[in-house]
């Protein structure tokens, strides 16, 4: 995940090559570093610099990482004759490598021959099993012919040897919240917990999934989840304000014969619903009325 | 015997310079050979997978506080019970990892590859020591030592009368030996096949690290206590909320 100062700086060398002030190439390495998408971008300024034989000289051996890049930018933008042309040159000049058999076979995934593209992703991984990238290029593969349970099967595949990865992780939980899934989704944040606990993303969608599979005691758990992501991100995070509020309101309702048991609820939630106010005011006061008849139908 | 010897410059000249300088030569051919050699070594599935399991428990151990108990519970029975828990290695599997590291011809191959690029160079250039600079004196230690040192660094004296301080050239390439590490990772940077101190270092212990980690995995998280920290997190967004809305 990209953080915000990364952003800004991606941003900020964007605007500064787009508008005619040289950086393209620091622009491209950042992208490559922070593994973000911007393949329009990416396609203008890379090619920009390759075609130019004086500025492709001047990389030197850094110019075959940008014919790589340059090359999926091209697949992700459906230009598929620049990636063609990119791919043949670097199998002209690395005859026997792997890296280039992925591209080859993401070129096929992108023209839609998803049979040879899959050949050609088995015969890599017959030369070495442990590739992780070809691996989730297979998930990514299912994924995109809409075949939904064969991506789980992969990937659950691919987790059982790979079990310290927490982007297949990820992508396993959003995969199982879209079928609707909860129980295997809540599994999937607790690990994602368990490897990140200070990040406040994965206690805000486990506290979510918690909280759409209802149930007293996953109301309240959720409730804490909510919290902790308040703590973690200083009480910034709307979510996690209005999923108190829910949470607390959806726990009265279950519980409304039984004897409350939690003491600071009341609290909490007024806490919430006072530090939303003052949120909305600052940011979108026209909202702030949608807010405030949303919260006292809550209270009830 | 406390008389000062004094010893001849052209000692430090053609001695103790051109040692220096053949040993680092070597050391820097090593380097590039290793590099030639370098075969690419396909890792074992059940290696990767064992250690990918080690990460996995170490961050449940770690971060046991911040999930539910009853998520912590199954994922502790899920490693560590009897029948097909992860981290669960019963004792007659304990040997195989060595037995398998050597008949396994890959990794035998390459152990003895690595060794041999080791070993070999040593050799030479220690028999070349030996040949060419034998029987005189090549320097003096700072130090005073005592008696017991003289058979290790006088091996080509053979008076028994002079100082164990003043050393053969033997012993000034066991300095360079050792000493060299540093320069190498000056010039070739950090990764270099020359560290040979770290290599004998893990000859002495190999083989056995997959499932003694295992079993030390499974006893640190048998002795887990969870104590779900997530109650504690109610109070601070209170507290964090409050000092908000000021």
């Amino acid at each position: 995940m990209v953080s915000k100062t990364e952003e800004t700086q991606l941003n900020r060398l964007e605007n500064q090559v787009d508008n005619g002030g040289g950086g393209a190439w620091e622009y491209l390495c950042l992208a490559r570093k922070l593994k973000v998408r911007r393949p329009e971008n990416v396609l203008k300024y890379g090619l920009s610099i390759l075609n130019d034989s004086k500025k492709r000289s001047a990389l030197g051996p850094e110019e075959w990482t940008l014919y790589e890049q340059v090359a999926i930018a091209a697949m992700d933008c459906q230009c598929l004759d620049v990636a063609k042309d990119c791919i043949k040159v670097l199998r002209k000049k690395f005859p026997e490598s792997k890296r280039v058999g992925r591209l080859e076979g993401m070129l096929l995934e992108a023209k839609g021959l998803w049979g040879e593209a899959e050949k050609a992703y088995s015969s890599l991984l017959e030369d070495n099993a442990l590739d992780q990238v070809i691996h989730k290029r297979r998930v990514a593969m299912a994924k995109a012919q809409g075949n939904i349970s064969a991506a789980i099967e992969w990937l659950n595949k691919y987790l059982e040897i790979f079990m310290a990865d927490h982007d297949a992780w990820r992508e396993l939980a959003e995969i199982y919240v879209s079928l609707q899934m909860y129980k295997q989704a809540a599994f999937c944040y607790e690990e994602l917990i368990l490897s990140q606990p200070t990040v406040p993303l994965y206690h805000l969608a486990y506290a979510d999934v918690l909280y759409t599979l209802g149930g007293l005691e996953n109301l309240q758990t959720a409730k804490k989840y909510y919290a902790s992501t308040i703590d973690l991100t200083g009480g910034k995070n709307t979510r996690a304000l209005l999923g108190i509020c829910l949470c607390t309101s959806a726990i009265g309702q279950v519980s409304k014969g039984r004897n409350k048991e939690d003491k600071e609820s009341p609290e909490l939630q007024s806490l919430a619903a006072k530090a939303l106010e003052k949120d909305y005011k600052q940011r979108a006061d026209d909202k702030l009325g949608l807010l405030t008849s949303v919260l006292t139908s809550l209270k009830i | 015997m406390a008389e000062d010897l004094v010893l001849d410059t052209a000692i430090r000249d053609w001695v103790l310079i051109p040692l220096s300088v053949v040993m680092v030569l070597i050391g820097i051919l090593r380097y590039f050979v290793s590099k030639l050699m370098l075969s690419s070594q396909l890792p074992d599935p059940k290696i990767v997978k064992e250690g990918q399991i080690i990460v996995r428990a170490r961050n449940l151990r770690a971060a046991a506080n911040f999930i539910p108990p009853k998520s912590f519970r199954s994922r502790r029975v899920y490693f560590s019970n009897e029948e097909n828990g992860l981290l669960f290695v019963p004792k007659g599997q304990a040997q195989n990892p060595q037995a398998q590291m050597f008949s396994d011809p890959n990794m035998a191959m390459d152990m003895m590859k690595k060794n041999l690029s080791m070993i070999i160079p040593q050799t030479l250039t220690f028999a070349w020591v030996n040949f060419f600079f034998s029987g005189f004196v090549a320097a003096k230690i700072p130090f005073p030592l005592t008696q017991r040192f003289r058979s290790m660094l006088q091996n080509g004296i053979d008076l028994s009368t002079v100082d164990v301080s003043y050393v053969s050239s033997r012993s000034w390439y066991f300095l360079n030996l050792f000493g060299l590490r540093g320069l190498f990772s000056l010039i070739l940077g950090e990764e270099n096949a020359t560290d040979d101190t770290q290599r004998m270092m893990q000859m002495s212990g190999f083989g056995f690290d997959p499932s003694k980690n295992l079993g030390a995995e499974k006893d640190g998280l048998d002795i887990v206590q969870h104590e779900w920290a997530l109650p504690k997190f109610e109070h601070r967004a209170e507290a964090v909320l409050k000092k908000l809305i000021k």
